[in-house]
């Protein structure tokens, strides 16, 4: 796109006031994490203040909060593993079936995505009570991964459908098997689709509040829910501490939003618009 | 090196309730070191055909043969069988070395029998600068010769090639063509090559299997498909400009149309008739002249409806009494639309074809 000078300061002008209304509650939460009680929450609004960690060290040390974070990278990783594993095989599968039955596969998965996933909650209880699996590490990632599955099936079938079937075939006229031939060939190519839905999967996962919140109890919560248990809590020791846990949780996807940007956009643009 | 036959082999989808017939009961005969071309439209199920000698789709029903082994239920890798796609099928995440090696590889060669196989091959299709480079840094004819390389590296028992240069430009098909014909005059493989270009068939083929709406119209040398076609579709498929075909009525070995009236088809039964005339065998000349010989040409008056000059050739399509012919003359030769001008036409130069069934009337 090209843009006359003119329109060019505006959009930078534009861009820049949507920027600071955007990111002024992350920022200002950032900054009052920072501080104690009285200095963050002081009326009216103190524009410097004292820099204190000690609603970090309390949260991390005294509540032990690295558990939940242990908590969330076992479940996130979990779920992000198990999803892409199948979600390759299926999408891959799909996208090359040429019968009827790959169309109504794929619409019964979007039917299954587009339910609140509170309505699920009730029929989890009683399955998970009934297995003796409920407040485990393996019924949050059995949930999260159903309700993922959709999803990254949709997405990674979009990708593999750029993938030329050509190749495939001619991996295996060249000797491959149909299993090394997308082993071999054409995982290679997909990288960046497996990259980009991972992603997207990893958010899903790690975002979660909801299932984790209903399905564990404190010791395997996740952070997210930790944190809003922390939050609602009456005193004003405990909302710091949700305060600066609201800033950890946060950091790493900003982080990993940074590295990853140009998958997250190809993805946005080429798994959904195609998909 | 193999001979290939296919014995009844048919191809039926049945896809919720509809059924449809990609190929009808096809026998084929190939001999060892033959190079057969499927010639035919879209949609005629030469690919199909293909396809089902690589076993990259099941036959519905007939057997395969690849040498002395049916191969109906082997899956592609074990048919001994290498193939050059139309958009390539080049693996884009490895280099040009790479891409070739892969067959080598993927059937456990030795190391150290693979840098010379992919070194020869690649000297075969003059690629040898290029191999350290990705797919994604070469032309179309580049990427071409680099399927072709991996498709020779390994000496398979047949070459299977489906329409590997219709996504190249006219000039680097011409050259790549003369490539292909080297390749298999050095090899002696057995090949089966899939287009739609008639040009191609012709300049490559053995043998033509011209093939429409799901069956073989015609196997033949190129000059037996060219020069005595079997039913109208080989005729009019075949041949640039396409032979004239004009509908008319055959009576005591007089044919008739619309005051068109060529006598010498003797022996011949009456009926409804197509007659057939390529576009050389129409003599044209200026109306007042008598350029053309008269004893040999029945002359038919004509207005001309374009004129266009090809380079080596000029095409006059003229105008008699409602129906379009096409007459390939001298590239010296210039008429202005509207001009009145006589058609030659001579039975000698004639097909017949019987208008309902189009299979040709032979003498």
């Amino acid at each position: 796109m090209n843009f006359s000078k003119r329109n060019q300061v505006w959009i930078v002008v534009a861009l820049a006031i949507w920027l600071v209304i955007a990111s002024l509650p992350v920022v200002w939460t950032a900054i009052i994490s920072l501080r104690s009680y009285v200095d963050a929450f002081a009326n009216p609004v103190k524009w410097t203040a004292p820099v204190t960690f000690e609603n970090y060290r309390a949260l991390w040390v005294d509540r032990e909060f690295y558990k939940n974070f242990v908590n969330t990278a076992i479940v996130t990783l979990g779920t992000v593993s198990i999803s892409l594993t199948v979600g390759c095989l299926a999408a891959y599968a799909l996208a090359r079936y040429r019968g009827a039955l790959g169309f109504w596969l794929l619409l019964l998965a979007l039917v299954f995505r587009a339910l609140p996933h509170s309505t699920l909650l009730p029929s989890f209880f009683t399955m998970f009570d009934a297995l003796g699996i409920r407040n485990t590490y393996i019924a949050l990632i059995f949930v999260l991964v159903a309700i993922n599955q959709p999803f990254t099936i949709w997405m990674l079938r979009s990708f593999f459908m750029n993938i030329p079937a050509e190749l495939d075939e001619a991996a295996m006229v060249d000797g491959c098997t149909r299993f090394q031939a997308f082993r071999r060939v054409v995982i290679p190519v997909m990288w960046p689709g497996i990259v980009t839905t991972g992603l997207f999967s990893f958010l899903l996962a790690y975002n979660d509040f909801l299932l984790s919140s209903a399905l564990t109890n404190a010791e395997k919560m996740t952070m997210p829910a930790a944190i809003a248990n922390s939050i609602s809590a009456e005193s004003e020791a405990l909302l710091m501490q949700g305060v600066a846990g609201a800033v950890s949780i946060t950091l790493p996807l900003i982080i990993l939003v940074v590295l990853f940007q140009r998958q997250i956009v190809s993805g946005l643009t080429q798994g959904a618009v195609k998909g | 090196m193999a001979r290939v036959q296919l014995n009844e082999v048919s191809r039926v989808w049945n896809s919720a309730g509809i059924r449809t017939v990609g190929l009808k009961p096809l026998s084929l005969d190939i001999a060892d070191g033959e190079f057969i071309v499927l010639l035919g439209p879209s949609g005629c199920g030469k690919t199909t055909t293909m396809r089902i000698v690589a076993g990259l789709e099941e036959s519905s029903a007939g057997e395969v043969w690849i040498g002395d082994r049916c191969v109906n239920s082997l899956e592609p890798k074990d048919r001994d069988v290498a193939m050059v796609f139309q958009s390539y099928g080049l693996y884009p995440n490895m280099t040009v070395r790479e891409n070739i090696a892969f067959p080598l590889k993927i059937r456990g060669t030795p190391r150290a029998d693979i840098e010379p196989a992919v070194a020869r091959a690649a000297a075969m299709v003059e690629l040898n600068d290029l191999l350290d480079r990705k797919p994604k840094a070469l032309s179309g004819g580049q990427r071409q010769r680099v399927a072709l390389a991996r498709a020779i590296v390994r000496k398979p028992a047949v070459f299977l090639m489906d329409e590997p240069l219709s996504n190249l430009d006219a000039k680097l098909r011409v050259s790549m063509r003369s490539h292909i014909k080297h390749l298999h005059h050095t090899l002696k493989t057995t090949t089966i090559y899939v287009t739609h270009d008639q040009i191609e068939a012709m300049t490559l083929a053995d043998r033509v299997v011209v093939m429409s709406k799901a069956e073989i119209q015609q196997i033949g040398t190129p000059q037996q498909i060219y020069n005595d076609p079997a039913n109208t579709f080989v005729a009019s498929f075949v041949g640039s400009p396409a032979m004239n075909l004009i509908e008319g009525e055959l009576l005591a070995g007089v044919f008739r149309c619309n005051g068109i009236e060529i006598a010498g088809f003797d022996a011949v039964r009456d009926g409804r008739v197509l007659l057939g005339v390529r576009p050389e065998d129409v003599a044209v000349q200026a109306a007042a002249t008598r350029d053309v010989d008269s004893q040999r040409y029945v002359l038919v008056n004509a207005d001309v409806f374009t004129c266009e000059l090809t380079g080596d050739a000029t095409l006059v399509v003229c105008d008699v009494r409602g129906q379009r012919i096409t007459a390939k003359a001298d590239k010296n030769v210039r008429y202005e639309i509207g001009d009145k001008v006589g058609l030659g036409f001579s039975a000698i130069h004639s097909f017949l074809f019987d208008a309902v069934t189009q299979d040709r009337i032979r003498k």
